[in-house]
């Protein structure tokens, strides 16, 4: 027969045990969020349009795209495929995981072309002919 | 009552806590993360940014949109300021309207009730938005006013006030 003493600290061990199981969880769940697929296609697709909103004809950008890349990578997304471009109807299109993508149009009139280049992404902006 | 059926009673207690808790945190961060990032302020200066560039620089207005060596309006720009403007307005995915309205007044600077000349492109039906601001109002559209004098025809000094609308609703309010 065991006593009670030691029932109440294995009761109270399994308790605290449980808590931090349950803390764990919550905060994987919030982190998750912040960097989810979803979450940075829409914020990295309206963050580039105002960036070429915001450029002249002849800049080049190099943005650190090292945690879309990720995510992309894990999605099975090519590093090509993440960001498109339609220099037609001025709309940025970033895709981070099969069957979903989000676009957001700008309004500064010139002809964009993008390409990965290792943790980065590397946008030029050209006059349009 | 007896202590086991008073632990029992602690711990349904303790687990509608953490359902509570947990319940709690999820909805909280779907209200945050669920919430579009709302862009149209900056999208909204930028443009008047843009425009002030274009029709103005180092305090003159631009040799194109007049035209010094006659003295006159340059009239094809006028008519087309968006495109000399390196402005694209088309409505793309989701939307039949263009989401923009643009309006550039020149006023003479000593006497601004004197309107000299009005640009305006986009879709003008946003413009009585801009009256509406503040709390309430999110869903209708963002307007970004600016306002500087530039000097142009005959040394005239004008006051040039820009006015922006960007509505893009749908992708920037929940």
């Amino acid at each position: 027969m065991r006593n009670k003493k030691g029932d109440i600290l294995m009761e109270n061990l399994i308790f605290i045990i449980l808590n931090l199981v349950f803390l764990g969880i919550l905060v994987l769940f919030l982190l998750n969020q912040g960097n989810g697929a979803i979450f940075l296609e829409r914020t990295s697709a309206k963050q580039i349009s105002l960036l070429i909103d915001a450029s002249p004809p002849n800049s080049v950008l190099k943005l650190n795209f090292e945690k879309p890349m990720e995510i992309a990578k894990d999605n099975g997304i090519a590093m090509e495929d993440i960001i498109k471009i339609d220099n037609e109807k001025n709309v940025v299109t970033i895709s981070l995981k099969e069957k979903s993508s989000y676009s957001y149009h700008f309004f500064n009139d010139v002809e964009v072309d993008s390409y990965p280049n290792s943790i980065y992404y590397i946008i030029t902006i050209e006059e349009k002919i | 009552m007896n202590k086991k059926a008073e632990e029992k009673i602690i711990s349904v207690y303790w687990f509608i806590i953490l359902v509570v808790v947990a319940g709690g945190v999820f909805l909280m961060v779907n209200v945050f993360y669920g919430a579009p990032y709302d862009v149209r302020n900056i999208e909204a200066n930028l443009l008047s940014e843009q425009i002030a560039n274009c029709i103005a620089s180092e305090g003159k207005v631009s040799s194109n949109l007049i035209d010094y060596s006659q003295n006159v309006w340059l009239e094809e720009f006028i008519d087309h300021f968006t495109d000399h403007c390196s402005l694209n307005f088309n409505p793309t995915g989701e939307w039949e309207k263009t989401q923009y309205y643009v309006e550039v007044n020149f006023y003479d600077a000593f006497d601004i009730r004197n309107l000299i000349l009005n640009m305006s492109e986009g879709n003008s039906n946003w413009k009585p938005d801009c009256e509406l601001q503040g709390k309430g109002y999110d869903k209708l559209v963002v307007c970004s006013k600016k306002e500087f004098y530039a000097e142009g025809l005959s040394e005239n000094i004008y006051l040039i006030k820009i006015l922006t609308v960007v509505r893009k609703t749908e992708q920037n309010v929940k």
